[in-house]
């Protein structure tokens, strides 16, 4: 019997983990990293807040404040918001929700997870204290290739390993889903999942090169005497911003675009109805990825570009409102007429869909560049992209977390602790980033440790920290509740969501050769979000 | 008519309306439907339990919402544009004064018509508190506009004149610009708001903005602004 062989990832040996090329077992080694990564840099953010909770220097000196907002910001921006859901989910989901056996080249898979670990362990490194990296994860010369910035050639190779591991994802990714999608499986019936993951790995292919040669030239500048970047022997340090955003604004596409697939994954299954505008969701997410690479200088506004170019950006990136608009419209079209069931996967998705529209709302400011002039580089752009790629993101991955943990597990991750955690998490983020944006508004640059005593900006950091402390509640819980549930959830079915997508049709957990054969057998009407049918719960 | 505080946060803060108008309708449109559906239709077992599953999609709505935001989001970027162009072209009648970052102060040139330096302030560091002394202010008259020429001696840093809600970088082996005018006298923060390093958070100084009459005294050096009675003398 198939059931026999559906044994939990936790069961297989320690040699079976360290060699494997299953994708699976690979997804699952991405997302566990990403996640205790994700609260190492957690618990860096809490500290960056409590030390702003008062004016004056408190908890850390500023250059350790420097490092841990370093650290925060690049482990969340790289691990928790791109490898978690492109080599977590994507490698778990991907060939599942296509009907293959693996993804195309499986050992070069196991070469992109090896690469991405390296990363991890030179990550590691930089906790040493002589090695941290102070210079923000943008890592703007001539700063950082002063002696101020720290070890600059550490970053450099995190980026570098990274890069390989991506590309070689994305070279992959989109080679399985061209070639090996079970016969009947086709444009117009993929998961907007995969959709949605094969257009940020494209981001992925087109944009890493250049953020790998962004850097590589700021790491000959430093240790090598070049000066690419060096204003005093005819190099140009906006050089660096322009090459290093080139890449590094589309990659919050590659962010956000998976969790626009958890979302409209989980909202018809939870609404009990075929996804709204099923088609102009794909035309929205490619055109997303076009616009994403014409837009990088909104984060230039006031580096000293050209007055033209700031403008013709600004058009542009204004424009990725409506997308993304779109998108939201056709979530609330699915809601309307469903049967709403508010399981904690659903709470999830829909919470994150209501940070996305104040994150959306919050951007047009940014884009508008008249008021970024006044706004920019101020703490309102922080609570800005962190409703949109903090919370958004997190929400949806946390939603995602919980859907697919039967699948991944065998058990069902303990719904009393999923809501919890949604509640706390989600008021505590809307209290903390809400204030944020004010304060923002109000004048208080970012990356300060200290601030001149406003009354005004105390208040509001106070709130800002209560706020953080109710959101690491919430991560606390749901990180007790993924223990519990691998401990001592329930056993879970094989499709507890009566979900009609095909990754559901395998018992749980996923077996190591899926679907047991080369294909699954997909009926002609087949269709991801075929909600014709009362679920039989 | 009321009085100007300062430009450009004139027009900064009614573009900031504007955007703050269209963003809270935008929201009640797309928030309490979206509540409203969540609410109504709920799954009820026996009673409701499958969804609208004819219904895909429909282009006539989907056609509205990508063209009604498509025009909005032109018209904001269009409005901001006319904006950006008051922004960043300063009056012809501004006095300039030229602005070097350096980890971590500044350091103020007054220029005159020909670009010749007439008088030096330096704002140097004070990693402890958000004093600045007297003499290390940046001083300019109220209700004239300045121009504010930008450079930076090591790293990158930027201008942010608060009161004027204007930023622009200070950058390496180029000249950046912004101008403001204050019309109130008064103090008011000036910050770097781009990260350059340990001393980032304090580096700012104070922009003291006098009457113009005062002003001119200070620039040949026959006040030193501290002293009282050249203060009320200078606002009668
Ligand atoms: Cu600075």
């Amino acid at each position: 019997m198939r059931e026999a062989i559906s044994v939990p990832y936790f069961g297989a040996s320690l040699k079976e983990w360290l060699f494997t090329t299953d994708h699976k077992k690979i997804g699952i080694l991405y997302l566990t990293t990403s996640y205790i990564f994700f609260l190492v840099a957690g618990l860096f953010g809490l500290i960056i807040r409590l030390e702003q909770t008062s004016p004056g220097i408190q908890y850390v000196q500023p250059d350790f404040y420097n490092y841990l907002l370093t650290g925060h910001g690049a482990v969340l921006l790289l691990w928790w918001a791109i490898a978690s859901h492109i080599g977590g989910f994507g490698n778990f989901l991907l060939p599942l929700m296509i009907g293959a056996k693996d993804v195309a080249f499986p050992r070069l898979n196991a070469l992109s997870w090896w690469a991405f670990f390296g990363a991890s362990v030179l990550v590691l490194l930089t906790l040493i204290p002589g090695n941290h990296i102070k210079m923000m994860w943008t890592g703007y010369p001539p700063y950082s290739t002063t002696g101020d910035a720290g070890v600059t050639a550490l970053y450099v190779f995190i980026i570098h390993l990274i890069g390989v591991s991506s590309i070689a994802t994305a070279v992959n990714f989109i080679t399985t889903y061209i070639k090996m999608r079970a016969p009947g499986i086709n444009f117009w019936n993929t998961n907007m999942f995969v959709h949605c993951l094969i257009a940020a790995n494209v981001i992925q292919l087109v944009g890493v090169p250049s953020l790998a040669g962004a850097v590589t030239m700021l790491l000959l500048d430093k240790y090598l005497g070049t000066n690419f970047y060096n204003p005093t022997k005819g190099g140009d340090p906006l050089l660096y911003q322009n090459v290093f955003w080139f890449y590094s604004h589309p990659v919050v596409y590659v962010q956000i675009l998976p969790v626009f697939g958890f979302f409209s994954e989980l909202v018809p299954t939870f609404a009990r109805r075929p996804l709204f505008g099923y088609k102009t969701m794909i035309f929205a997410v490619w055109g997303i990825t076009l616009l994403s690479f014409m837009v990088w200088i909104h984060h230039m506004f006031v580096s000293g570009v050209p007055d033209w170019a700031r403008v013709i950006m600004s058009y542009t990136t204004i424009l990725i409102a409506v997308p993304t608009g779109i998108k939201i419209f056709n979530w609330m079209g699915t809601l309307h007429g469903g049967a709403i069931i508010l399981r904690s996967p659903m709470l999830y998705a829909l919470g994150g869909i209501f940070m996305f529209l104040i994150g959306g709302l919050t951007g047009i400011p940014n884009s508008m560049v008249a008021i970024d002039l006044g706004i920019s580089d101020s703490l309102f752009i922080v609570g800005h992209f962190h409703y949109v790629l903090g919370m958004a993101l997190t929400l949806g991955l946390f939603g995602a977390i919980i859907y697919w943990f039967p699948k991944m597990t065998g058990r069902m991750y303990p719904e009393g602790l999923g809501k919890l955690s949604f509640w706390l998490t989600f008021i505590g983020a809307n209290l903390f980033y809400f204030f944020q944006m004010v304060v923002g508004m109000l004048g208080n640059p970012r990356r300060y440790p200290d601030y001149p005593p406003i009354p005004e900006w105390v208040t509001l950091h106070q709130i800002q920290t209560l706020g953080a402390l109710i959101l690491g509640l919430g991560v606390l819980v749901f990180t007790i509740g993924i223990i519990k549930g691998l401990l001592s959830g329930e056993k879970a079915p094989d499709n507890p969501w009566q979900s009609q997508s095909l990754e559901w049709r395998i018992p749980s957990p996923a077996p190591v050769d899926n679907f047991g054969e080369e294909h699954p057998k997909v009926e002609p009407d087949y269709h991801p979000y075929k909600y014709g049918a009362p679920p039989a719960f | 008519m009321e009085q100007v505080f300062a430009y450009p946060a004139k027009w900064w803060s009614e573009a900031v309306t504007v955007w703050l108008v269209v963003a809270v309708v935008i929201y009640v449109i797309v928030a309490i439907p979206g509540l409203y559906f969540i609410m109504k239709y709920r799954f009820k077992p026996g009673e409701r339990e499958i969804g609208d599953h004819e219904k895909h999609g429909h282009w006539g709505l989907e056609a509205l919402w990508t063209i009604v935001p498509t025009i909005i989001v032109l018209v904001l970027a269009t409005y901001s544009f006319a904006v950006f162009k008051k922004q960043r072209t300063a009056p012809p009648d501004a006095m300039t004064i030229k602005v070097t970052g350096f980890m971590w102060g500044w350091q103020t040139e007054y220029l005159d018509e020909k670009g010749n330096t007439i008088k030096t302030v330096v704002t140097s560091f004070n990693p402890t508190s958000y004093e600045v002394p007297e003499d290390q202010k940046i001083v300019v008259p109220a209700g004239k506009p300045v121009k504010a020429l930008l450079t930076s001696l090591d790293v990158i840093h930027s201008f942010y004149v608060m009161p004027a809600r204007i930023t622009e970088d200070m950058v390496p082996g180029r000249i950046t610009h912004l101008w403001f005018q204050i019309n109130k006298p008064g103090e008011y923060w000036i910050f770097c708001r781009e990260f350059c390093g340990t001393g980032h958070s304090h580096m700012f100084t104070k922009l003291k903005v006098v009457p113009p009459e005062q002003f001119a005294l200070w620039l040949k050096g026959e006040t030193n602004l501290a002293d009282k009675s050249s203060q009320i003398k200078g606002n009668l």
